[in-house]
């Protein structure tokens, strides 16, 4: 049966995993608030907002999406890829929770919605949970996540800087002089969000996706002012169109999932037409960097694994670490046949803009940094394992591409490292073999005790 | 214009700032009646950048 938002707080509250907060809160708080909180944090009061609640942190650690995910965390990625091989499509239904109210015309104000303020050098107020769906005559619905700053009471900025299927979309519409409809679902399940960042086929519909992770059809509802659908359960939904303006409007700075404060850029404006939510609504807030970085990492590593099973090769355990906000790095272990260190290499570095990949044997444990630093101490010569891929597609909110030497619209390129950790070939694996103690499985300490 | 959202062309008037900045000295404002007023300043279409992203007055 497919899960709700409300169902995922229901199962982080059960687990002890959800802090409710009783007191009313003020929107210019509630992140530094949800920082300090060891739980995903639900406030049943908002000042000035009554009737609104707000959750934030909700996957602010890997144990904590494992549990969105029905897995251990060691299987996260397993899971998510395990899906991407069973899609299921949605349903489309003609009432919906999401629209229980409407409002349209002067009542359509974002700031009827408790919009958070969140980060010291945010450029204003940001919505940064979303899923936001678009269509093209020719290539279909398309579903991603952008973060909206709030401009005025009817317009956002985007940020669509980044080379995604949206933005196809939105400069196709742009080359007519048309504006580009879309519509924003706040408050979704994970597995909605998680399909959302991953960077499907631009012929793969990420609604079934989302349906294949929940094991059931997604229910969608038709939006009231735009051709487009959305989740029935979602909490809110924004609708309107993204203005044949280019990328021409001040953006940011935002507080990035790089954890750095980003730089402002020049985006789209985005003006809201309806709104539409739930009764009772639960405003739900990623907060960033962690919730941001933990969704990243399964996606890019079912991105991984399916790369490497396209090239043919058979991975055992892949890893995006937080530390590189699961979206820079990824590291796997794989069961090698002579050459495949390098082509797991290069499939890994397909990958989005993964900039630094390394690849590992099956018998090394890529969770135990100790056992990685080994591999990469004694199996690697810098001049035969190591490859330099220079003038890939990069991303801006990495300093080190200097996107701001671009123009507006501009997009960036970056260099991509990668380390082949395996056994080098013509090494006898003898030479490997790890020490072993005399006696190990004869003698127990306990019986010295 | 709302008397808020004046206030806040004033003080930008008088130097460069961070949204952050604008709030801190608003804290006694509603967020409500902030964004409201935060929106009629960006309706004003008198607002720049500088390179650290606070808000400026763009000269005429």
């Amino acid at each position: 049966m497919k899960k709700s938002f409300r169902d995922f707080l229901n199962e982080l509250e059960k687990a002890g995993e959800l802090r409710r907060v009783k007191k009313a809160v003020d929107l210019r708080d509630v992140s530094a608030l949800v920082a300090q909180s060891r739980e995903a944090a639900f406030f049943e009061t908002l000042a000035e907002y009554p009737g609104w609640r707000l959750a934030g942190g909700l996957v602010s650690t890997r144990k904590r999406l494992a549990l969105a995910m029905g897995s251990s965390e060691n299987e996260v990625a397993m899971r998510f890829e395990a899906s991407l091989d069973r899609p299921i499509e949605p349903i489309l239904v003609g009432n919906a929770p999401c629209q229980e109210v409407v409002l349209e015309g002067e009542d359509a104000d974002l700031t009827a919605i408790p919009y958070p303020l969140m980060h010291v050098r945010d450029g204003g107020p940001y919505i940064s949970a979303t899923c936001v769906v678009s269509k093209d005559p020719e290539y279909g619905r398309n579903v991603g996540s952008y973060r909206l700053m709030y401009r005025t009471p009817t317009e956002t900025g985007i940020d669509l800087v980044s080379p995604s299927d949206m933005r196809l979309y939105y400069q196709r519409q742009l080359d007519r002089g048309k504006p580009l409809e879309i519509a924003v679902a706040i408050g979704v399940h994970p597995f909605e969000m998680l399909a959302a960042s991953y960077k499907a086929p631009i012929d793969m519909d990420e609604y079934w996706i989302a349906g294949g992770l929940h094991g059931a059809p997604l229910a969608l509802v038709k939006c009231r002012s735009v051709d487009l659908e959305v989740p029935a359960d979602a909490e809110l939904v924004l609708e309107g169109e993204l203005l044949p303006i280019g990328w021409s409007a001040d953006e940011g700075p935002f507080g990035e999932f790089s954890h750095i404060t980003g730089d402002v850029k020049w985006n789209p404006i985005f003006r809201v037409k309806c709104i539409t939510h739930r009764y009772q609504p639960i405003f739900y807030f990623l907060q960033m960097p962690w919730e941001n970085d933990w969704l990243s990492a399964p996606v890019t590593e079912a991105a991984g694994l399916r790369a490497l099973r396209n090239a043919s090769i058979k991975p055992v355990a892949i890893k995006a670490p937080v530390g590189s906000c699961g979206y820079w790095t990824l590291i796997a272990s794989i069961r090698k046949r002579p050459g495949e260190g390098k082509n797991a290499l290069l499939a890994l570095l397909s990958v989005a803009e993964v900039k630094l990949a390394i690849v590992t044997d099956d018998d090394i444990n890529i969770h135990d940094p100790d056992d990685l630093d080994w591999a990469l101490t004694f199996r690697v010569q810098a001049n035969r394992d190591v490859i330099i891929v220079e003038g890939a597609r990069g991303k801006h909110v990495d300093p080190s591409v200097r996107a701001w030497e671009l123009g507006k619209g501009g997009l960036p390129t970056t260099a991509k490292l990668g380390i082949d950790a395996t056994i080098p070939e013509g090494i006898p694996k003898k030479f490997y073999r790890r020490l072993e103690y005399y006696g190990r499985d004869r003698v127990k300490l306990e019986d010295y005790l | 214009m709302s008397p808020l959202a004046e206030t806040i062309l004033r003080e930008l008037h008088a130097e460069p700032r961070q949204f952050a900045e604008l709030v801190d000295a608003h804290r006694d404002a509603k967020w409500r009646d902030f964004l409201r007023a935060w929106g009629e300043v960006r309706a004003a279409d008198v607002l720049g950048r500088d390179e650290d992203g606070r808000y400026l007055i763009k000269s005429a």
